[in-house]
């Protein structure tokens, strides 16, 4: 569904991303891992067309879309949720999901609404409370139902669980794995490799914008590289000791 | 009246070309982009329409309108070439668009008439259409502060990265912005210039982009009422001012200084706020007469979302109270 080969991407003379390849599938989450600063985000930033790629392909639906503006790509069926919530918090629940709709009809866009409520039903409840006044996990889901809106076939998450308490990251977590159970194919960098693991299919694992690690989930946990990837080295030395 | 209007006409023009040259600052700013081109779009306006009138013997409508088309497009290629920039940046290259104007103008020989600039630019143009003009407009910029289209410029403004993430092409909006502020700025100027029979290149200039903002800070510059009540107040006041001499240019700065500290939403938001708090008051102390709750069932805030709601909530005796106190318009990490 969407595939990465050999992404480069680089800040003036720094190389952030070098040759990083992916795939997601259709109802199926791709977890990528790493250190601080290891690449994670610009490759998700990358991919959505929010920073300019050396070169490299992102092939989604059988078409090459690296270069694309982000709007474009949102209309090719590919949604970013970027990293930290933002919602608008003046606006009703409502509201914010009706701009993650921006690209869609009126009609489409009524169904979609409805099926997003389906999928978190506290939306639905909460639907024209002010988005502000969300909890913190309660933004989150209204963060993915935005980009739910523009009807995805991938789906773009930047850690969504991110400052969120330990037993709301469960649900957040849950969340994403009923959108994967839709039909989305899911890629997402997460900083909680724990829970990410149990609920990832795949696993990619970055350091120093290389692709270190690329495999399943289960195996992922006895792997090295996976450990030394979003721990450091010290965790292997640790371990060794 | 008419009596007030004819003694005062001048003061009702410029109020005009005031709230014009205003919105084409504003318009920008509230989508995010930190343009002052507007006021190069005023002078290009002005010697335009003079040009039109004077050389080519355009009527004052027909003139007018080939003008603001002008400097729509010529707003769209200082767009294209410059609203990559951000933030200082941007400004800074519009600053220099607004001297580079000003250099046409005194080097411009006959065309422009140098350093006398141009006078004699006699049309039928009249207050009444001129007004009209100017509420069209107005009624054009009120539209983009509303509904959909109004969220939209508000999410290019706050969040361009999450308005590009939902499908907005936020380049095309910048762009927007470059057009509509070069046409409102060439209306203005060429509206001006057709009042006052003259222009020279003391009219425009760096004092028209301190006079905009001034008039934006002031009013307000998150909307066109902003914008109206600052073109009202600093067309008005210098004039009132007379009477202490000297010294209105102190009362003046110690103005804009109060504004910029105590008034970060300008006077039209104090206004706002102002109604808010009597519709509280009221709404309290009729709960408080029927004895009604004053505290929603759940306890919870409520936010303002339209008047159809606020009428519910009042309806059901439950206080709505304002979203101001939530920090930020979008919430999370920025």
């Amino acid at each position: 569904m969407l595939t990465v080969t050999d992404l480069h991407v680089a800040y003036g003379k720094i190389e952030a991303v070098r040759g990083v390849g992916l795939s997601v599938d259709q109802g199926k989450i791709t977890l990528v891992l790493g250190a601080n600063g290891a690449g994670k985000s610009t490759t998700l930033k990358a991919i959505a067309g929010m920073v300019p790629a050396q070169r490299g392909s992102v092939v989604l639906d059988g078409a090459e879309v690296l270069g694309q503006a982000p709007h474009r790509l949102v209309r090719r069926g590919l949604a970013l949720v970027p990293e930290g919530r933002r919602v608008f918090g003046p606006l009703t629940v409502a509201e914010n999901l009706r701009m993650g709709g921006y690209t869609a009809g009126k009609k489409v866009l009524e169904q979609t609404l409805d099926r997003v409520y389906d999928t978190f039903p506290i939306l639905a409840e909460r639907r024209n409370g002010a988005a502000g006044l969300l909890s913190g996990g309660e933004q989150q889901m209204l963060a993915f139902g935005r980009a739910l809106m523009s009807q995805p076939k991938v789906m773009l998450m930047d850690e969504p669980s991110m400052g969120l308490a330990p037993v709301v990251v469960d649900s957040i977590l849950a969340g994403v794995r009923q959108m994967a159970d839709d039909g989305i194919g899911i890629l997402m960098v997460e900083q909680n490799a724990e829970a990410g693991l149990d609920l990832a299919d795949d696993v990619v694992a970055v350091a120093r914008g290389e692709v270190v690690y690329t495999g399943a989930s289960g195996d992922a946990r006895n792997h090295a590289s996976v450990l030394r990837a979003f721990l450091g080295e010290a965790a292997l030395a640790g371990k060794g000791a | 009246m008419s009596d007030f209007f004819n003694a005062n006409l001048v003061l009702v023009q410029s109020t005009l070309t005031g709230l014009l040259l205003a919105l084409s600052i504003q318009v920008p700013l509230r989508m995010g982009v930190f343009s002052f081109a507007g006021a190069g779009s005023y002078g290009i306006g002005a010697y335009a329409t003079g040009i039109l009138v004077l050389r080519y013997e355009m009527d004052a409508l027909p003139a007018i309108a080939l003008t603001a088309l002008g400097t729509a497009v010529i707003g769209l290629l200082l767009g294209a070439l410059i609203s990559r920039l951000g933030g200082l940046y941007l400004a800074m290259a519009t600053v220099a668009f607004d001297l580079i104007i000003s250099v046409i103008a005194i080097n411009g020989g006959e065309l422009t008439g140098a350093s006398t600039g141009l006078f004699g630019i006699i049309t039928d143009f009249t207050t009444g259409q001129m007004f009209v003009l100017t509420v069209a407009v107005l009624a054009l910029v009120a539209m983009s502060e509303v509904g959909r289209l109004g969220r939209r410029v508000d999410t290019v403004r706050d969040d361009p990265e999450l308005a590009a993430s939902m499908g907005i092409n936020v380049r095309r909006y910048r762009l927007a912005a470059f057009v509509v502020s070069g046409a409102l700025g060439g209306l203005a100027g060429g509206m001006n210039v057709l009042v006052r029979s003259t222009v020279g290149p003391l009219d425009i200039g760096f004092g028209l982009i301190v006079l905009a903002l001034t008039m934006i800070i002031v009013g307000g510059s998150r909307s066109w009422k902003g914008a109206l009540i600052g073109a009202v107040i600093f067309t008005w006041l210098p004039d009132l001012l007379t009477v202490i001499g000297e010294w209105q240019e102190l009362v003046y700065g110690v103005i804009v200084a109060v504004a910029a500290i105590f008034l970060p939403r300008g006077i039209y938001g104090v206004l706002q706020d102002g109604t808010r708090w009597v519709q509280r008051v009221r709404r309290d102390r009729r709960a408080a007469a029927r004895g009604g709750p004053v505290v929603d069932a759940d306890g919870g805030l409520r936010p303002q979302e339209d008047e159809a709601a606020v009428l519910v909530a009042q309806a059901a005796e439950q206080p709505v109270r304002e979203l101001d106190q939530l920090s930020g318009r979008t919430q999370g990490a920025p």
